[in-house]
């Protein structure tokens, strides 16, 4: 028996050797860890960094790690904090947590980034307010530990949270719910796109665009409605329209927006005609062209606005049949300005294709103003000929300053301007000479030289 | 096809069509499973290598021999191994045939040639990866010629292990110019014992280049090292 006792003892005492020196060998690696995270050098932190958030694994090393914080400048410190983010062991949350109290911007910032990583849904209220404070940093910070942090009741806590906020955190909430693809909550983000605050609805109207799917465009057209003409009202159009892109075919694209145009009062229905020129398709110019070309003349207009906005040049042959046989100058003028705008979309045609459009719409242009048009839209036909076709009007002073922009922006490109440098060379010295923009003739000297020219934002 | 095949070898040069040698190709590849085809594969092969075909024709055949040879080619490689125009190829090839005859050869190839065939040598002892390969390089440590020494170190910490460390240690050492091919195949050393779970080695030679007499950038390196150690430690 007492034999039998021996032997066990021995067994055990066997058994524990190893683990021993495992956390032998652990203390050891963490001591290494420790000394290199005080390191004046920064690659040598950097390496210990690099264990830190990969080696030496278990709470208590973390809990070393964590110690470590308050004897490091601020720089190492966010350092670390990172690392310890990256670690994704929560037994640092209690120390990362103290930090949102340092007086460095950065250290609190990294410390709300790590809590993406560690911390848990009782940070929410933290990341809250951290959300709309004063410094951008920490914005930006809140916002990405939002959209990382891993709790299945997060997303519907921000969905209901971002019905009773502020309009600032409301459209920061809505922000995030769009980054986390927080497609069960889309009613909350539906709501939000006619909120009395454009920010929140320009917000909500981008994160629609982002993870909208076809079922809520009928939901969505409210939202455009409630857009106030120009910026916001444009953004909303785009954002539906990125959103009918979902849909692969045309047609059944057409057939969606018509249905879930079908949901919106007759009376407001002509204010989506431009959102439908931007949806486009064979179905959709049908439908548009019958307004354009209709009885009633208040409509006409919206139809060919909307036919203006289409986003390749399949509406134009539609539009030049408009004003070719437009007995009002007003249409007449509209109709073609929009026909020179579609030709000259930068679409799926080739160059030379938009510059036989362009040459088209030359030939059609009745007064000085279409014909400044045209030659405006003609640079977007990236070809030597298009400067060889605007190049005769340098010499009429009506279109000399249109002729003038337009052959500075081809020049612009260099894979045309290049191989027929000599040319471009001859006519960007007329430029010189004929322009008072100061612009122009900067460009038209450094496109001579060979430089490049960044477009001023 | 194999015999017109060899026969197109004897006019192939530098822009004829690849084609005209498939069937070569394709031997090659049905002498994986036999070796009676592929000892008599081999034996056309070196009787290419020693007829007067061209250079071009010369780097195809080493090619092929690299990937069936044996130590019947090792003579025949061995002389082209000399030669300024085919000695590229013709180490291809040795560094590849299995067995202590191509071993040999570039030893004595190390010894006896000069300049950058020498150099080339001495790089493909190191890419056979052979331990016995350490004996026939340590010498060239002490060489005069500072390439030599640098391609003799590349060459040893390519071959990693304890007995390359062993040599390399002293040479540092004793070293008065330029260390840091030495050091950094002395490094490479201690990252395959690492490797080879041998981690009381690799710390040992980690620690001996961490001192702050070592360059900031050598520091680094060890520093790494002996975290890897650490954390190589705590998983075993």
């Amino acid at each position: 028996m007492f034999r039998r006792s021996v032997s066990f003892l021995m067994l055990l005492a066997l058994c524990a050797i190893p683990r021993i020196a495992g956390a032998d060998a652990s203390s050891d690696l963490v001591e290494q860890i420790v000394k290199l995270l005080s390191n004046p050098d920064r690659e040598f932190r950097a390496a210990g960094l690099e264990k830190v958030r990969t080696s030496a694994k278990g709470a208590a090393q973390t809990q070393a790690f964590a110690a470590q914080l308050p004897k490091l400048d601020d720089s190492a410190r966010a350092a670390l904090i990172t690392a310890l983010g990256d670690r994704g062991d929560a037994a640092a949350r209690p120390a990362v947590l103290e930090q949102l109290g340092s007086t460095n911007e950065d250290v609190r910032a990294a410390a709300l980034v790590a809590l993406g990583e560690i911390g848990s849904a009782s940070d929410l209220a933290v990341l809250l307010k951290s959300l709309t404070s004063a410094s951008g940093a920490e914005q930006q910070a809140a916002r990405i530990a939002l959209t990382r942090m891993r709790d299945a009741t997060l997303v519907k806590t921000i969905a209901a949270e971002s019905k009773s906020a502020g309009p600032q955190l409301r459209g920061k909430l809505i922000e995030v719910l769009a980054a986390r693809r927080a497609t069960g909550e889309l009613d909350a983000i539906i709501a939000a796109t006619t909120d009395s605050d454009g920010g929140v609805r320009t917000i909500a109207m981008n994160a629609l665009g982002q993870i909208g799917k076809p079922d809520q465009l009928a939901a969505m057209l409210p939202g455009v409605l409630k857009a106030e003409k120009g910026r916001e009202r444009d953004n909303a159009e785009r954002n539906v329209a990125e959103v009918c892109k979902r849909i692969d075919n045309e047609d059944q694209r057409g057939a969606a927006l018509i249905s879930a145009l079908g949901t919106i009062d007759a009376g407001q229905r002509d204010e989506l005609m431009p959102l439908i020129g931007r949806v486009g398709g064979r179905r959709l110019i049908k439908f548009v062209a019958d307004i354009a070309t209709g009885d009633d003349a208040s409509r006409r207009s919206v139809g060919i606005d909307a036919l203006g906005k289409w986003p390749d040049a399949s509406s134009a042959d539609t539009l030049l049949e408009i004003a070719s046989k437009a007995k009002d100058a007003a249409v007449r003028r509209q109709a073609f300005l929009a026909f020179v705008k579609v030709c000259a979309n930068r679409d799926d045609r080739n160059d030379q294709q938009r510059l036989e459009r362009m040459k088209q719409a030359l030939k059609e242009a009745r007064t000085t103003e279409e014909k400044i048009a045209v030659i405006n839209r003609t640079r977007t036909a990236y070809d030597v000929e298009s400067m060889r076709l605007v190049r005769p009007f340098l010499d009429q002073p009506e279109y000399c300053q249109a002729a003038c922009e337009t052959i500075v922006e081809l020049a612009h490109q260099r894979q045309i301007r290049d191989p027929n440098k000599a040319e471009f060379d001859s006519v960007l010295d007329q430029v010189i000479k004929l322009t008072d923009n100061k612009e122009l003739i900067e460009r038209a000297n450094r496109y001579k030289r060979g430089e490049t020219w960044e477009r001023k934002r | 096809m194999l015999d017109q095949a060899f026969e197109a070898l004897k006019k192939y040069d530098y822009g004829t069509p690849i084609s005209e040698l498939q069937a070569i190709e394709d031997a090659v590849v049905a002498s994986h499973t036999d070796a009676a085809v592929r000892q008599d594969l081999e034996k056309r092969l070196i009787a290419a290598l020693d007829s007067g075909i061209s250079r071009d024709a010369k780097d195809y055949v080493c090619r092929k021999v690299a990937m069936i040879g044996s130590p019947a080619a090792v003579p025949v490689l061995s002389k082209l191994a000399a030669s300024e125009e085919n000695s590229h190829l013709a180490r291809h090839a040795l560094e590849r045939i299995p067995g202590p005859e191509a071993a040999a050869a570039l030893a004595t190839a190390a010894t006896q040639l000069t300049g950058k065939l020498k150099i080339g040598a001495i790089a493909s002892i190191g890419a056979r990866r052979e331990t016995a390969g350490v004996a026939s390089l340590a010498p060239f440590l002490k060489d005069a010629d500072p390439a030599v020494v640098r391609s003799a170190a590349l060459s040893l910490g390519t071959i990693g292990g304890a007995e390359a460390a062993a040599v390399l240690q002293p040479a540092i050492q004793s070293a008065t110019g330029d260390k840091t091919a030495l050091i950094d195949s002395l490094l490479q050393c201690a990252e395959s014992l690492l490797n080879s779970k041998k981690t009381a080695e690799a710390k040992a030679i980690y620690e001996s280049l961490s001192g702050d007499q070592q360059p900031r950038l050598i520091r680094l390196a060890a520093t790494r090292g002996l975290l890897a150690c650490g954390a190589k430690a705590v998983e075993s």
